[in-house]
């Protein structure tokens, strides 16, 4: 009985591991795969398969663009760097999870029959008129267990002779110095390793082991376990590399869902002026996604920056807020590196707050996006700056999406610094809580729950103007001190029913008395 | 003693049903706690009634808690009891009294009533009587129909998946950093129960063009008659019942 009940969880067990892994490629059927695939993927994949999909309009709106499934090539894949092409158990996973960071979404919610995953991968590789496949994966060795020692390792090799970090940058944000390009000849960026959002194929250590070993065919990662590679490395050595690039991808800076407040500390003596100022260490980080600016022209399609971190402090006097956005590159119009890696019309690179010029009441609030006739917005922005004119602080007043009116920002004591390092910059703006004129300018105060919004322009993107990123409204909180009400409050209540306890206790003792 | 945990039974049991059914089996569906707390202030009421309705159990119910307090044998309990009440009262009103600062809470109408008309393209289109010019070849000319429909497939792939998403489930690349988040059209709450004539009005007007209650200022639907002739926005509609299999409402089928 009781080896019957051991054998059942076993193999209930063993079931789950198989369903929860791709099983081993079963035979396609591509003709159906056809049948789905031209409901399904047509779209922007294209009827032949070549990426073009709605006439080519599709990749040109979407970064990266669809997949060009004529040459056979597939980024994410498990097969050995000798072998060019992927394993169908790849094509599979792709198909059933999606790709995080790009439009390829998981279908495994619409196609819920995985012999139509099955179909697709089938059809997919007529496209290239691929027969077989390798059949043979990475050499994974012995895995070596995320340890301090590792990542340390790790962490020697990754810049040892800027082997990793020579394209994604020292602290692997992705900040190259080199432009790169993919085989359809379309921009490719180096992958921002401490956002593991965006790593298309999981940022689990076997996962990137994987991109390691094999690279990432069609783009220019190569592969590190080719013995003619000067940077080669052996099987531990990727494991360790592997477990620095998954340290890498922990970060505070991370979208918390739910989270839709900036909360402001009190801070007793002045605020920091400065990014690097280690008082920033003690504000909580918020982060929110930026979107691309589609609402009204000219538009945005490719993102380049898509988070923004938001930290704040005020006193008495004065409230700062604390900008954070990885960005690849510095856009400075004029300098000459940066002219080298950005694609052609670079702009600066810029960051606005919005708030409202009145706190709202209710619930209405200004139009999100610049504000609206009846209910203006201040824009408080800050440019890096050409090379000629260094960094700038500027104040508009927002009436609509094409209506902003300038102003000057030193009246109203709105100050602004900015810091660019490794691929992150640090932008603090400043403003007295109180200005003259209500009628224009925000009156900060303290435990208002104060709509707020931050737009974003990375100047190497081709993001100037009314192309920009943007967030909705968030809420600014210049929290109130903290004070002992509750705790007195609760003292009080606790203390006055333990008094009529005592008087009950004593009152019945006293009719036993009696 | 047996009547007093009776009662105390049938409350949290009670309760628990509740957080049961609207937590566990509707999957966290809409209960707000204010709404739960006074559910419970009346079910409490109705228990202590039944348990008190005659002297004889109100007795019943009151004997063990006077016997707590004055039967001497019972001193240790009482002590113990005695304590730990303050106590949890003054931590209840010491958790409920510290600032949370949570965001305040925002409601919208996700399908506000439409107008009586809409102007676009330099006409005014009566919703009462709109329809799509394309329906009828559904019938008529299947077709033709398909072409239009995936014409309207091109218009949805070039301009709405950003955030309406590939599999039109509202879960397109951009969609998580908005707020309203964009529809789910493969939702049976969504289009299904609207007309293709308010879809015409929703999609020409956008975020701007909703009614106070549906916070125009937050939604960053565009206002897609700058950018979309009639026909793209009729075939695009089209295209959105097609590929989820849903069914538009229409005067005829009410």
């Amino acid at each position: 009985m009781k080896t019957g009940m051991r054998t059942l969880a076993l193999g209930a067990l063993g079931f789950l591991l198989l369903a929860a892994q791709p099983a081993a490629a079963k035979p396609g059927n591509a003709g159906n795969g056809e049948k789905v695939y031209n409901e399904r993927c047509v779209w922007c994949h294209g009827e032949e398969g070549d990426g073009e999909g709605a006439g080519g309009a599709v990749a040109k709106y979407l970064n990266p663009p669809p997949r060009d499934f004529t040459s056979g090539m597939f980024k994410i894949k498990t097969s050995p760097f000798s072998e060019d092409f992927p394993n169908d158990a790849d094509i599979f996973r792709m198909i059933r999870d999606g790709m995080p960071g790009s439009d390829m979404p998981g279908w495994k919610s619409v196609l819920k029959d995985e012999q139509d995953i099955w179909d697709l991968v089938a059809y997919v590789k007529t496209f290239a008129e691929l027969e077989d496949e390798p059949g043979k994966t990475v050499d994974y060795g012995t895995q070596v267990a995320s340890a301090p020692e590792s990542i340390k390792k790790g962490n020697k090799l990754f810049h040892d002779g800027a082997r990793c970090s020579e394209c994604h940058g020292e602290e692997g944000k992705g900040d190259a110095i080199k432009k790169l390009k993919g085989d359809n000849g379309e921009r490719t960026w180096p992958r921002n390793l401490t956002k593991p959002w965006m790593f298309r194929g999981s940022s689990d250590p076997k996962d990137i082991f994987t991109r390691i070993s094999t690279g990432i065919p069609g783009a220019q990662m190569p592969s590190f376990a080719d013995p003619k590679s000067k940077k080669k490395l052996s099987i531990e050595e990727r494991w360790h590399v592997a477990n620095y690039v998954n340290s890498l991808a922990k970060t505070d800076k991370t979208v918390r869902a739910g989270n839709t407040v900036v909360k402001a500390d009190k801070a007793s003596g002045d605020l920091p002026a400065d990014p690097g100022d280690p008082a920033w260490e003690a504000a909580t980080p918020s982060t929110f996604y930026l979107v691309p600016q589609m609402i009204y022209k000219d538009r945005v399609f490719k993102l380049s920056n898509d988070t923004i971190t938001a930290r704040a402090l005020y006193n008495d006097k004065e409230v700062a807020i604390l900008l954070e956005w990885d960005d690849r590159t510095k856009s400075i119009p004029g300098d000459k590196d940066a002219m080298t890696i950005a694609d052609p019309e670079m702009g600066e690179d810029r960051v606005a707050i919005q708030l409202p010029v009145a706190i709202p009441e209710g619930m209405k609030k200004p139009y999100f996006v610049k504000g609206d006739a009846a209910n203006p917005v201040n824009l408080w922005y800050w440019g890096s700056g050409t090379a000629e004119t260094p960094g700038n602080v500027r104040l508009g007043n927002g009436t609509g999406v094409d209506s902003v009116e300038d102003r000057d920002a030193a009246a109203v004591g709105l100050k602004a610094k900015g810091v660019y390092k490794n691929g992150t910059w640090r932008v603090v703006m400043k403003r007295p809580l109180v200005t003259a004129d209500a009628k224009t300018d925000i009156q900060f105060e303290e435990g208002r729950y104060t709509p707020i919004a931050f737009q974003n322009w990375d100047g190497s993107n081709g993001e100037i103007g009314s192309k920009h990123t943007l967030t909705t409204w968030y809420w600014l909180l210049l929290k109130p001190a903290a004070d002992n009400t509750p705790l007195i409050a609760a003292l009080i209540l606790a203390a006055l029913v333990l008094g009529v306890e005592i008087l009950w206790a004593r009152s019945a003792a006293k009719r036993k008395e009696a | 003693m047996k009547r007093l945990i009776q009662l105390v039974l049938t409350f949290f049991g009670v309760y628990v049903g509740f957080i049961v059914v609207f937590d566990v089996l509707l999957e966290h569906a809409v209960i707000p706690s204010s709404l739960l707390m006074m559910y419970m202030f009346f079910v409490g009421a109705g228990v202590f009634m039944v348990f008190t309705f005659t002297e004889e159990s109100m007795n019943e119910l009151t004997a063990p808690i006077k016997a707590l307090v004055e039967d001497p044998s019972k001193k240790m309990i009482r002590n113990v009891v005695f304590l730990l009440v303050p106590l949890a009262v003054g931590s209840y009103a010491y958790a409920k009294m510290i600032p949370n600062f949570e965001a305040p809470l925002e409601l919208r109408t996700i399908h506000p009533a439409p107008p009586s008309s809409v102007k676009a393209y330099g006409k005014r289109y009566d919703l009462m009587t709109l329809e799509n010019p394309y329906r009828k070849f559904e019938k008529e000319d299947p077709e033709k129909f398909k072409k239009y429909v995936k014409e309207g497939g091109m218009v949805y792939v070039k301009n709405c998946q950003y955030c309406h998403g590939d599999k039109l489930d509202g879960r397109g690349p951009y969609a998580e950093g908005l707020n309203p988040t964009p529809l789910n059209f493969q939702d049976v709450g969504t289009i299904a129960q609207l007309q293709e004539a308010y879809l015409f009005w929703r999609i020409t007007t956008g975020g701007p063009g909703l009614p106070a209650e549906a916070t125009p200022w937050l939604s960053a639907m565009p206002v897609w008659k700058d950018f979309l002739t009639e026909e793209e926005v009729w075939k695009v509609i089209l295209f959105l019942y097609d590929y989820t299999g849903q069914r538009p409402r229409s005067w005829e089928s009410e």
